[in-house]
């Protein structure tokens, strides 16, 4: 029996992350953080008097908040022995604009999530999550990446997939750590029900028109959230530390998911795309691909997860497309395999 | 090349292996003359084989199902060389198994194969607008066994495959295939009717349409159809609306890990393993060889894939490259930048194939997997021997088949 601490819980990831584990018998307590107020989902879980799901509101980029949650007596009286970080995946709350704000919370967690799991004796074990982008993307469509795929640590690359890249090796220096556990999970764009994209640097953030460089549609790689969060249920009871790549069966163009999650998809001049991702900021939209490195909308990735299949025993367990829903509209679903 | 050393005593003459320098020739280098410079190298082959630890041989995975096979014909003694008593018994304890034996692919991991079903399996599509009226009703089975190569809603493979695309664009290359170019072929036998194997092709031409037709060719010949997935060079990646035509139409850009990827899938894979260079050829260099890269073979020995040798007539006469202007080629960052008999004097219409009659012709599959294993493909040596031998096999069916 496992007892787990999930941060940003109150993000979609997170939440089905907790949800997962909330079905699993063999995780006891479930501490979920973030920074906002307890989802309406989470109403079930922390009902009753012993509730197993104890939420908590924490600013995780914060030295203090974050010290006094791990020497808090909630916190003990949990008897953590695992920590799950699901990252930031947008902007912190009050920030509208979800473009360069919020990366710098996003490394700052990493870190402090890390250094304070170190220090936890009790912590055996933590799994993070982690985005495919970090790896470099070379021309053509499309690159396959294992876990030892040179990642893009070009000085110029943009600051969305700086952060990510920073993260990503903040977790990596500690992979072969002797007492502390870390498996680091690289997903792609994670997909859920209702047309919601996440981790996608060229589809991020509310409906709206997207740009995309003209003559080219990249493959993206695409994962459920809810085999995000088989995979995580399966970190945490694999006998392995180390990195891990982890995605679905499904791979689809730019353009494709673009549709299938109601967003138009604009080909633009590949020389234009700076200046129209500038112009649209300056403006104010939230929904222009301001910060995305122009090769991600050109060149596309599939990710090769046979090292998850061999260590973790993962399989991805849903397919990803179109389904009618009750009110006749198509929607994106994950069903089951 | 073997020759005798004067020096050496009456009693007891000696014939040592002295690398000579090969004459110029007025076609162009020797396409030989690397692969009898490495011949020294054979006479250690069988001890850098017995150094190596032993392998045991394990049974080759089970396909998923059952599916018509075509008949193979038995290997061939690869590689050529005399082999005295002695060494047979001194590297025979070690010496993984070869083709008398059973298989040595005990490192080899697969996945399930994506296979087509066979042409019994696929009920006949009916005619899907004015461009399939074209085509006739096995065509159009042919096709329609290649959507079972997708599954799911996406209709896309993982590298942007779709057959949806590929049946809309298919009339065209089958009006090149059996009108324009006029391809004949054969050795369709020789292609492999599950798993994966390479074909190893000689190129020619400014535009890869050589490539199109042993695509169309195999497709149309082979049952259950077997779609070749062609490896490009990383630049045709980086081309508007080329690279999204060809990752449509199966294409794949040359990575190592795509290549081990679309193996591990059991799928037929095509390169051009003369790479750019083959394209660069001028008129004097029709059908001779360039050097061969040896990503293939690696590959090849890694997955435990057979290599087809592929020999394509026509495609080094459909435009002939009079010259080639290196210096604007560099400037302008294309690969070549031809001077032909009717490029640049017809503008782009010049680009244009001549309607050469094609031909190609499929040599046996060469097994070098089942002698070397995959744990061969660490040996730069051997990879790079193996890869002078299959340009030798793919030069001398060029020949051949030239007649």
């Amino acid at each position: 029996m496992s007892n787990v601490l999930v941060t940003h819980a109150d993000e979609p990831i997170g939440r089905r992350v907790v949800k997962a584990l909330f079905h699993d018998p063999d995780i006891g307590r479930i501490l979920a953080t973030g920074d906002g107020p307890p989802p309406r989902s989470f109403d079930r879980f922390l009902a009753g008097t012993e509730p197993r799901v104890v939420y908590a509101r924490l600013e995780l980029a914060k030295h203090r908040p974050v010290s006094d949650l791990f020497h808090s007596a909630r916190y003990r009286g949990a008897e953590i022995d695992a920590v799950i970080y699901v990252p930031r995946h947008g902007a912190p709350a009050g920030v509208s604009a979800p473009t360069l704000a919020g990366l710098p919370e996003r490394t700052a967690e990493a870190r402090l999530v890390l250094q304070h799991s170190l220090e936890d004796p009790s912590v055996r074990s933590l799994v993070a999550i982690s985005s495919a982008s970090v790896y470099k993307l070379p021309p053509g469509n499309a690159n396959r990446f294992d876990e030892d795929s040179e990642l893009d640590l070009d000085p110029d690359v943009a600051p969305d997939i700086r952060s990510w890249i920073d993260c990503d090796m903040i977790f990596h220096g500690e992979v072969h750590n002797d007492r502390l556990r870390i498996l680091l999970l690289r997903v792609p764009t994670v997909v859920a029900e209702g047309g919601y994209v996440y981790l996608n640097p060229a589809l991020e953030g509310p409906p709206g028109p997207r740009l995309r460089a003209i003559g080219f549609d990249p493959i993206c790689a695409l994962v459920s959230d809810k085999d995000v969060a088989r995979a995580v249920r399966a970190a945490l009871t694999a006998p392995t530390s180390g990195i891990y790549n982890i995605a679905g069966s499904e791979a689809v163009p730019l353009s494709v998911l673009a549709s299938w999650t109601g967003r138009s998809n604009v080909p633009v001049p590949t020389t234009l795309l700076g200046w129209l991702g500038a112009g649209f900021r300056w403006l104010g939209s939230e929904t222009a691909s301001a910060s995305v490195e122009t090769r991600h909308l050109r060149y596309g990735f599939t990710l090769d997860t046979r090292r998850a299949e061999r260590e973790l025993g993962f399989r991805p367990g849903y397919r990803i497309g179109l389904a009618r829903a009750g009110d006749g509209a198509l929607r994106l679903e994950a069903a089951p395999i | 090349m073997k020759t005798t050393v004067p020096s050496a005593p009456a009693d007891a003459p000696v014939e040592v292996l002295v690398p000579v320098p090969a004459t110029p020739s007025v076609l162009g280098s020797d396409p030989f003359a690397e692969a009898e410079e490495i011949d020294p190298f054979l006479e250690r082959l069988d001890a850098l084989i017995a150094a190596r630890a032993p392998v045991r041989p394990a049974p080759r995975p089970a396909a998923p199902r059952a599916i018509r096979t075509q008949p193979r014909p038995a290997a061939r003694e690869t590689p050529e060389r005399p082999e005295t008593a002695a060494h047979d018994e001194a590297t025979a304890s070690t010496r993984p198994a070869g083709r008398a034996g059973e298989p040595n692919l005990a490192r080899i991991h697969r996945r399930r194969w994506t296979t087509t079903p066979t042409l019994d399996e696929v009920e006949l599509p009916a005619p899907d607008g004015w461009l399939d009226r074209l085509l006739g009703d096995d065509e159009r089975q042919r096709l329609a066994a290649l959507t079972h190569l997708v599954e799911g809603e996406a209709r896309y493979d993982r590298y942007g495959f779709s057959p949806r695309i590929v049946k809309r664009a298919f009339p065209l290359f089958y009006a090149l295939y059996r009108l324009y170019f006029r391809v004949r072929s054969q050795g369709h036998e020789n292609l492999p009717a599950e798993g994966p194997a390479i074909l190893a092709a000689n190129h020619g031409g400014v535009f890869p349409f050589d490539g199109a037709m042993v695509v169309t060719d195999s497709l149309l010949n082979t049952d259950p159809p077997r779609l070749p997935r062609a490896i490009v060079d990383r630049w045709a990646g980086s081309l508007p609306w080329v690279n999204i035509f060809f990752a449509r139409v199966g294409q794949v850009i040359g990575t190592r890990e795509n290549f081990a990827d679309l193996l591990d899938d059991g799928n037929v894979v095509l390169v051009f393993p003369e790479g750019i260079d083959a394209i660069r050829k001028t008129i004097t260099q029709r059908y001779r060889l360039q050097r061969f890269r040896v990503g293939f073979v690696e590959q090849a020995l890694r997955a435990g894939a057979p290599i087809v040798p592929v020999a394509i007539i026509g495609s080094d006469d459909q435009a002939p490259i009079l010259y080639d202007l290196k210096p604007l080629a560099r400037r302008l960052g294309l690969p070549v930048a031809p001077i032909t008999p009717t490029f640049p004097w017809l503008g782009p219409l010049g680009l244009l194939p001549y309607p050469v009659s094609y031909r190609i012709v499929y040599g046996e599959p060469l097994r070098y997997h089942e002698r070397f294993g995959p744990e061969g493909a660490d040996d730069a040596r051997l990879v790079r021997y193996i890869a002078n031998q299959v340009r030798r096999d793919v030069q001398h069916l060029v020949d051949r088949s030239r007649r």
